[in-house]
């Protein structure tokens, strides 16, 4: 864990591989690379994150008239967290990364917060202006690991249609996302779970949870086009603690009752868009969920 | 960027890290008159800072109940009848002030971030002890001010305890000092006049944490009414209805207008009686 060939190493290994003029595997490309070959130190980046985030617990996150919903599942870490008032904050990746960019996120909310007013405390400011450039430095900067997540941000509104979904990614990049917003393992998983989601009908909690757990379990399945799964090399670097390797199946059910039998827990958090209690976020019971979750 | 040296969820830290001030309650940053700005100017109430007057609180059976009037004054004068002195701090604990209003007012934004910071951050809720301890600090740290006279708090603060499961009841003085009382607290200018009363209830009719909901808040604000009578700066309940929150396992409960209305009819219809000889 933890260790990637820093552009430099991957240069050395490259200038013995020209240097060898038997070398099949680079002979045409070799004089195509220059000593900073950003493209392919960015691409080979990118492989590390990718790597470690493909067999990640989607983030299904879910605005509806009561409020949002925010789910995954989870082994024994928590992944779905209050950051303010009214924003919460649900992420996939490396345990030390989610906890320094929940860190990071909480800080700057509640300086802000207490400084100016808790009214300035947007979504947009947080992510697009605060996390989104410190994250991008990050990944920009050769000499350090990459940041290992996918984060949903998730701010409440007075009204559904004022709620703001952001999906912050390892490079920086953020993309807004109205209604409902999933971060997986794959691009490819999420657009498969957005799918089913945008032909959800969602009136209340209950409809929410049944539809984020639908999502989960397709985001989890269907991690690329292609049927076979099994031709899919198995990664020794990638991170599997949490998550064993997932079956041939793409049926979200399936999955799901993989999952659970494998020890995963739901983690549900809401903001409530209508309570009487000061904080809005709270973590669903088991009893919140029971009759959703008897499904399974 | 995100390498922030931090973790233990203190507040005050993470302001005094980045902020140019230090601490919001060191005598640096406590200079600034607030009334001296131009909303106030001409009116000859430039240098008079605004008052919480009366709040109290008292146990019943599932928790505590605070009430407190509306009225906030500046030297003579009423300058605010809708002023809110019972106030939440988290979904367990509720801040009644009495004193200064703009120190009171920081004190609970800053409490409010506090506690919540640390909840966040930690994930977990700061202890209950913590929680007085915090208070405690911040009023100790405006404990220069105070001396100069620029402003003095007096909070009372109520808490439910989860691990208890009751409510509890703190007072503090104006050096930080905490104090728990066993059934009532009271703090502003109209609780020393009643401070018998108190007593006195709780003697005769039993004691306030073997009441029901409706008899303790009706004491309390027959307490409350006793202390706008014998108080110049405390408001009466005949303008503006009082402001009343509970507290129990279930957390902070606004009391609903209309019971207040009429609790507050039935206690203002008695009218005092006429002074000599009965004709």
């Amino acid at each position: 864990m933890g260790y990637s060939r820093s552009a430099e190493a991957y240069w050395k290994l490259l200038r013995v591989t020209v240097e060898d003029p038997n070398c099949p595997v680079m002979k045409k490309e070799a004089m195509s690379y220059s000593f900073y070959d950003f493209n392919n130190a960015l691409q080979q980046r990118n492989e590390y994150v990718e790597d470690r985030l493909k067999d990640g617990s989607p983030v299904v996150a879910i605005s509806f008239d009561g409020g949002i919903l925010l789910l995954t599942l989870k082994r024994e870490q928590r992944k779905v967290f209050e950051v303010y008032d009214r924003l919460m904050m649900g992420v996939l990746g490396k345990q030390s990364d989610i906890e320094s960019l929940r860190i990071a996120a909480i800080e700057t909310a509640h300086k802000e917060g207490f400084e100016r007013s808790p009214d300035d405390v947007s979504i947009q400011r947080l992510v697009g202006f605060s996390l989104s450039p410190a994250v991008k430095k990050i990944y920009n900067d050769q000499s350090t690991i990459p940041l290992t997540f996918r984060a949903i941000f998730a701010e409440m509104g007075l009204k559904a249609e004022n709620d703001h979904l952001f999906v912050l990614g390892y490079d920086g990049e953020f993309k807004t996302s109205a209604g409902a917003a999933v971060a997986a393992g794959t691009v490819y998983a999420e657009q498969q779970a957005m799918d089913f989601l945008k032909e959800a009908k969602i009136e209340n909690r209950e409809d929410a949870l049944r539809a984020a757990l639908t999502a989960w379990g397709i985001g989890r399945a269907r991690l690329s086009a292609k049927k076979e799964s099994d031709e899919e090399e198995f990664s020794p670097l990638a991170d599997r603690s949490e998550n064993p390797m997932p079956s041939n199946s793409d049926d979200p059910v399936v999955a799901l009752k993989e999952a659970f039998k494998d020890g995963l827990v739901v983690e549900a958090g809401v903001l409530e868009r209508r309570t009487s209690r000061e904080s809005k976020f709270r973590l669903l019971t088991t009893k919140d969920m029971a009759s959703v979750l008897a499904d399974y | 960027m995100l390498d922030l040296n931090s973790g233990r969820g203190d507040f005050a830290a993470l302001l005094g890290n980045n902020a140019p001030t230090n601490t919001p309650f060191s005598p640096a940053t406590i200079n600034g008159n607030v009334l001296s700005s131009s909303a106030m100017a001409g009116n000859g109430l430039a240098d008079t800072h605004i008052h919480g007057t009366t709040v109290i609180a008292v146990k019943y059976k599932d928790g505590v109940i605070n009430v407190g009037d509306r009225r906030a004054t500046g030297g003579m004068a009423i300058m605010y009848d809708k002023a809110e002195k019972v106030l939440a701090l988290d979904d367990y604990t509720l801040m009644a002030i009495s004193g200064a209003f703009s120190k009171a007012m920081d004190i609970v934004r800053y409490l409010r971030h506090a506690f919540k910071y640390y909840e966040r951050s930690q994930l977990q809720p700061m202890s209950l002890d913590g929680k007085l301890s915090e208070l405690g600090k911040v009023i100790a740290g405006n404990q220069m001010a105070a001396m100069q006279g620029i402003g003095v708090v007096i909070p009372v603060l109520s808490l439910f305890d989860q691990q208890a499961n009751e409510g509890r009841i703190f007072f503090y003085d104006a050096g930080g000092a905490r104090f728990e009382t066993a059934e009532f607290g009271a703090a502003g200018s109209g609780s020393t006049q009643i401070r018998g009363v108190f007593e006195y209830i709780a003697r005769e009719k039993g004691p306030f944490r073997e009441m029901d909901r409706d008899t303790a808040l009706r004491q309390a604000l027959l307490l409350l009414e006793i202390a706008a009578d014998l108080d110049a700066a405390t408001g009466g309940a005949g303008k503006i209805l009082p402001l009343a929150k509970t507290i129990t396992a279930d957390g902070i409960e606004d009391v609903e207008e209309s019971t207040l209305r009429s609790m507050v009819g039935e206690i203002l219809s008695k009218e005092p009686l006429s002074v000599g000889p009965q004709r």
